[in-house]
């Protein structure tokens, strides 16, 4: 039931090489819509949609593509962020792999919406296998006529995990070292290469075909009261069929990874990646929405043979490797908190340690550069939260585990 | 002329022009916040994060030194939470800055010190370790001790922006994040000829000018018998 494919809907349906499999199901008819509207118009109606950014922060796209559409200038920019550098994300590859033109069509109606003459697609690294394929749809799309407003070009990613943030994505298009940027300006104001910009998720941008299709009422009714529409999540981890699930938001993530993923034995799931929540397995009726828990979709399930210290460890890792090195708090944050982690996995962590991971969680949170450092103490916080006792037992082994 | 803005400044209602910062805005009205990344004939850059402010509705707190006043905007300068911020981000620099002060050239006039003098910072409560590198001495010109450095990035814009040479750069990620020249060599060019500028902004001990020969101690070493 509470599955439902809207961003999916071609996938596995269509030929993804072959544009007249998708023009045979309604391909570019959005596009078509959008075109006999006025760009404020098209707007106003993915405004009304409550649609709101699939990439983590869940601002909402209308106000963005507003706020870049009347900004002063003639020179516009959008970009579709295809980095998927999350931790356990993989659907923006299913989706980029089962149905490019939709994204194609998307970035062509936004283009329009806001006044875009250039897009850009910033291809993860890794997915580079996926680009001839992306290119050829963006090549049968030209060919047709439905890109004569705006260009596209496929840029590929700088393989960091900061270079999916937007402001180190704008910097790394720019042939920049993947840096953040402080804000304000935001990129609707001053953007890439200085300009108004919208950066949205390939996600987010896969529902609007549909949206000028059926129209903004039909996508408001999906979903929960802040939260409308679907969510694509990447399942994987101790679960028998890990894989890619559509469901309306507001499902209870019970639901996903016991009923569809079928998860029997969970100690603990990490929501939204590396910099996501970690939750014990009472928390499964809590429902996935973006006033609850979302994050961009990822979500791994440990079993109870999985040690919560050791998770929070790697991930931490994981975040220091990939802070960019800008701020203070979060480069050596990270490190202190790696350091410190370490300890613990060595048997030699201490009370006073934990109240020191206490004290810099609150200081990185509150005065970090941007998202990475600011969500880094995520786990330390969540798994004090809900496994104190996983750092308990080590403080009391201390001296009987040396290693 | 600027249009005049309206903001509660530490429950005093001021105005300032509209472009200004929360620095320069809270400068102008003699209330002191720490910076180091900052440097008012520099761009800012956000790095350090010493100079955050809390302002009221914003989930984090704000760098002043990069974020400009808006109409109604209500700051806190010295809060208990601004001040605990400020001082952990000191200890986290000085947590893997080398222990070096009595025999460095900057011991009383480095700012780091000083600002940790300021926030009543002793020994800091992170463990972690140093950051180590070889010293650069090979330039006539200069000497660099990146162990000493706290990745302002003065040197780079003040090379950049001022000096117009374009000799240093940012390298790595994370916590071996470097300021290097060229493939990370040691410092050696002769962009660095009658050069001073990015010496002179270093706020602790990581630039340095190679002691001249004259300067060499003369004369024997005297012992003193005890
Ligand atoms: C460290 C970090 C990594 C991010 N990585 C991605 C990513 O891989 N893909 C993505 O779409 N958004 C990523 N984001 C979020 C983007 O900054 C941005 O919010 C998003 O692309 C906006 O699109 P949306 O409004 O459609 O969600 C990341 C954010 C942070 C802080
Ligand atoms: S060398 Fe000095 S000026 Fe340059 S980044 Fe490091 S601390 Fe800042
Ligand atoms: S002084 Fe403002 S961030 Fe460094």
């Amino acid at each position: 039931m509470p599955e439902k494919r809207i961003v999916l809907r071609n996938c596995g349906v269509i030929d993804p090489r072959d544009m007249s499999s998708y023009l045979a199901h309604d391909g570019f008819k959005g596009l078509e819509k959008a075109l006999s509207l006025t760009p404020e118009q098209v707007i106003e109606e993915v405004k009304t949609s409550g649609l709101r950014g699939r990439g983590g922060a869940g601002f909402p796209a209308g106000m963005k593509w507003e706020l870049t559409r009347k900004s002063p200038g003639d020179e516009k920019y959008l970009i579709c962020n295809a980095d998927e550098g999350e931790v356990g994300t993989f659907k923006d590859r299913y989706i980029l792999q089962n149905d490019p033109f939709s994204l194609v069509e998307a970035i062509a109606i936004a283009g329009y919406a806001i006044g875009a003459k250039k897009g850009f697609i910033y291809l993860r690294a890794e997915y580079h296998y996926l680009r001839p394929m992306l290119a050829n749809a963006i090549d049968q799309a030209r060919a047709k006529g439905f890109l004569s407003h705006m260009d596209i070009e496929i840029r590929m990613g700088a393989g960091a995990y900061v270079c999916g943030e937007e402001s180190a994505l704008m910097e790394s298009i720019e042939g920049k070292r993947g840096e953040v940027r402080y804000r304000p300006p935001f990129p609707p104001t001053k953007g890439l290469f200085g300009k108004p910009t919208v950066i949205n998720n390939v996600e987010t941008l896969m529902n609007i075909p549909a949206i000028m299709l059926n129209g903004a009422r039909w996508f408001n009714q999906i979903g929960t009261e802040r939260s409308k529409g679907t969510k694509v999540f990447s399942v994987a981890g101790d679960v028998p069929r890990p894989g890619v699930y559509e469901m309306v938001l507001g499902s209870k993530l019970r639901e996903l990874v016991q009923d569809l993923a079928g998860a029997t034995d969970i100690k603990a799931i990490q929501i939204g990646g590396a910099t996501g929540r970690l939750i014990p397995e009472s928390m499964l009726d809590t429902p996935l929405a973006f006033e609850n828990l979302l994050g961009a979709g990822a979500i791994t399930v440990f079993n109870s043979h999985r040690d919560i210290i050791d998770i929070v460890y790697r991930t931490m890792e994981f975040l220091a490797e990939e802070s960019c090195g800008k701020c203070v708090p979060c480069r050596q944050g990270t490190e202190v908190m790696v350091e410190t982690l370490e300890r613990f996995m060595h048997g030699e962590g201490e009370e006073r340690d934990v109240k020191v991971l206490q004290e810099l969680s609150s200081t990185m949170m509150l005065t970090s550069l941007c998202g990475l450092g600011q969500a880094a103490p995520n786990p330390v916080i969540d798994s004090l939260q809900y496994f104190k006792d996983a750092y308990e037992s080590r403080i009391k082994a201390r001296g009987e585990v040396k290693v | 002329m600027a249009k005049e803005i309206e903001v509660t400044l530490n429950d005093n209602k001021v105005t300032g022009a509209e472009g200004m910062t929360i620095l320069d805005l809270a400068r102008a009205k003699g209330i002191d916040i720490p910076t180091l990344c900052y440097v008012e004939d520099l761009l800012p850059t956000g790095a350090c994060r010493l100079c955050v402010v809390e302002v009221e509705g914003s989930r984090t707190l704000v760098a002043s030194c990069h974020t400009p006043i808006a109409p109604g905007m209500v700051i806190q300068t010295h809060s208990p939470r601004v001040i605990e911020a400020r001082r952990q981000i000191v200890e986290l620099m000085l947590a893997s800055h080398p222990d070096t002060c009595l025999v460095c050239d900057k011991a009383n006039i480095c700012e780091l010190r000083k600002i940790a003098a300021d926030l009543d910072i002793g020994l800091p409560r992170f463990r972690t370790r140093k950051h180590y590198f070889a010293i650069e001495d090979v330039s006539p010109y200069l000497v660099r001790d990146m162990s000493k450095c706290v990745l302002c990035r003065r040197c780079i814009r003040g090379c950049n922006e001022i000096a117009k040479k374009n000799v240093l750069g940012m390298a790595y990620r994370g916590f071996d994040s470097k300021v290097v020249v060229d493939c990370d060599e040691a410092i050696n060019t002769e962009a660095c000829r009658d050069c001073d500028v990015c010496v002179s902004l270093c706020p602790v001990g990581a630039l340095s000018k190679p002691r001249k020969v004259e300067e060499k101690r003369r004369g024997k070493v005297q012992v003193i018998k005890g």
